[in-house]
């Protein structure tokens, strides 16, 4: 089933005399999402608010016509997968496979089944071949492997990253890129907070900016990294091609190496 | 982040004095009435301390604290109120409780120097930050490897209730029930706690060696960042809280000789 999100009026504040959020509408389907914008935006209090984790202080978040507010965090947990910045913070047990299959295990699968969704989730990340080994022997960047298809396994309709690729090398990046498309190639919503800009032009169908409690632009990333001074503003940057084109006095936005590569050949 | 200290800042007449001055009057304020041995002394100076916290805003702050120590307090007063040995007066009859007037005079003796120390202590904490008390003990000779540990505790809890929180997130994430009954509550606390530990090992380790690289264990002489500033205001109530403790002193030696 395709998972849908429709945000209506979303505001959140922490505190009394500081609002996080200020009236936030989106609807969130199909299309694969990048959520960016400056430190203090506010993305990590929206994604927490997308898993039930906080309580709107008001509107509503709608899952395929359900209000979340409806709904424990574990049964959202069903539906909607989070994978953590910082695996440490999620993985607890001493072997790889235990690890990915205890969120299936919790939502509900049997052990066999959980078994099978675990193998598949590692072999998409490529980490079958580690299932004995304890996590902690692995370095960072694999962990965060581990980390993805610990949620991966309980194969979730919604699928929420932040910020995947932070201390995450070229292959490392280039992996969770590929997850990113394959998910969403498999009919699954996906949603990624994230800094990196050329990864949100290689990889992503849309991009939310995020400034101040708020949405200030949304669309194709075309259009968006297309506006230069309005992401200036929220003090964000175009992704290293669109501005080497830019500056090389090109009228078109080119978001990605290839895109322009191509330009050029059709010239 | 979340601040374990109760300090705040709010820029008052007491946020201004010396830590020294108020470590001093935490000291007299407890000292004075225990040495004059008299109720009204006690609440003399539970009156100034209140006088005290309320001209700093943190009035408010104590209620917690208060509340909390009140209920002890108030178990106290029932128990000696009613069962303290050598009680014959009664004062108050509640159906078959009778309440007798010795021991509620002795729990009241108990319970104003509860209070007393309380709030003199309040005064002290919550206008003052950790950090200047301990520069402070360690200008005067204290070891700065205990003044860090002390000052490290305001730091590392609030990181590993913060961590704690992100964690419980990323389970409850994974479907697990961390809510409910007891049971619920123990089986979802293995999965909390093991990352917790793993990642404080790791920080203590890292914050270990940019401490080392700083020089903490350097053994040359060293300076302070923040100068301390001792007023004269900040030296007349030195002597004045000095004088009040020398003064009671002197009470109860007449007392005694008398
Ligand atoms: N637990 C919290 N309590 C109070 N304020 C918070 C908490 N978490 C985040 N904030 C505040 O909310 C704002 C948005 O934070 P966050 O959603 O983490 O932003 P982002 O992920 O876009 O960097 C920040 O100003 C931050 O200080
Ligand atoms: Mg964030």
């Amino acid at each position: 089933m395709m998972g849908r999100l429709e945000i209506r009026d979303l505001h959140f504040s922490y505190t009394e005399n500081e609002e996080i959020l200020k009236g936030i509408d989106l609807v969130l389907d199909q299309q694969s999402t990048a959520i960016i914008g400056q430190n203090g935006a506010g993305k990590t209090t929206f994604v927490k608010l997308l898993k039930g984790l906080l309580q709107p202080t008001s509107g509503k978040i709608v899952y395929n016509g359900t209000d979340l507010s409806s709904m424990t965090v574990a049964q959202i947990a069903k539906h909607i997968g989070m994978v953590f910045q910082n695996p440490n913070d999620q993985i607890f047990k001493n072997s790889v496979i235990d690890e990915v299959m205890f969120g299936p295990m919790q939502v509900g699968m049997s052990k066999e089944e959980a078994k099978v969704h675990a193998m598949d989730a590692l072999e998409m990340v490529g980490m079958e071949k580690k299932c004995k080994v304890n996590p902690y022997d692995l370095g960072l960047s694999e962990r965060k492997l581990i980390s993805i298809a610990a949620i991966l396994a309980m194969d979730p309709e919604v699928i929420i990253f932040d910020e995947p690729t932070i201390a995450q090398d070229y292959a490392g990046k280039k992996c969770i890129g590929e997850i990113v498309e394959h998910l969403r190639n498999q009919g699954k919503l996906v949603l990624t907070i994230i800094h990196d800009m050329d990864f949100v032009a290689e990889h992503f169908d849309r991009a939310v900016v995020f400034a101040k409690g708020g949405v200030l632009l949304d669309g194709n990333p075309e259009k968006v990294f297309s506006r230069a001074e309005i992401l200036e503003k929220a003090f964000l940057e175009q992704p290293n091609v669109t501005r080497l084109c830019h500056a090389l006095g090109y009228e078109e936005t080119f978001l990605t190496t290839d895109d322009f590569v191509e330009y050029k050949k059709g010239q | 982040m979340k601040s374990i200290s109760l300090y705040e800042e709010k820029n008052s007449t007491l946020n201004h004095l010396d830590s020294g001055c108020k470590m001093l009057y935490m000291v007299a304020a407890i000292l004075v009435p225990a040495l004059i041995g008299n109720k009204w002394a006690n609440v003399a100076v539970i009156i100034l301390s209140v006088f005290l916290l309320a001209i700093s805003k943190v009035l408010r702050k104590t209620v917690p604290v208060l509340s909390v120590s009140g209920i002890v307090i108030l178990t106290i007063v029932i128990i000696q109120g009613m069962f303290r040995a050598g009680n014959t007066t009664v004062v108050l009859q509640l159906g078959p409780a009778a309440f007798y007037k010795e021991g509620l005079l002795y729990s009241l003796g108990i319970a104003l120097n509860v209070f007393n120390i309380l709030l003199a202590i309040c005064v002290l904490i919550f206008t003052t930050k950790p950090s200047d008390m301990v520069e402070n003990f360690i200008e005067k000779g204290f070891s700065p490897r205990l003044g860090y540990v002390f000052i490290s505790i305001f730091q590392i809890i609030p990181q590993m209730m913060e961590t704690m929180n992100t964690i419980t997130d990323a389970q409850r994430s994974r479907g697990m029930e961390t809510e409910g009954s007891l049971l619920v509550r123990i089986k979802a606390f293995l999965p909390l706690i093991s990352p917790v530990v793993m990642s404080s090992l790791v920080d203590t380790k890292e914050r270990a060696i940019a401490l080392e690289v700083r020089g903490f264990n350097a053994k040359t002489k060293k300076t302070f960042l923040n100068e301390r500033k001792v007023t004269t205001t900040d030296k007349i109530i030195n002597l004045l809280l000095i004088a009040a403790v020398l003064a009671s002193v002197a009470w109860r030696v007449k007392l005694w000789l008398g």
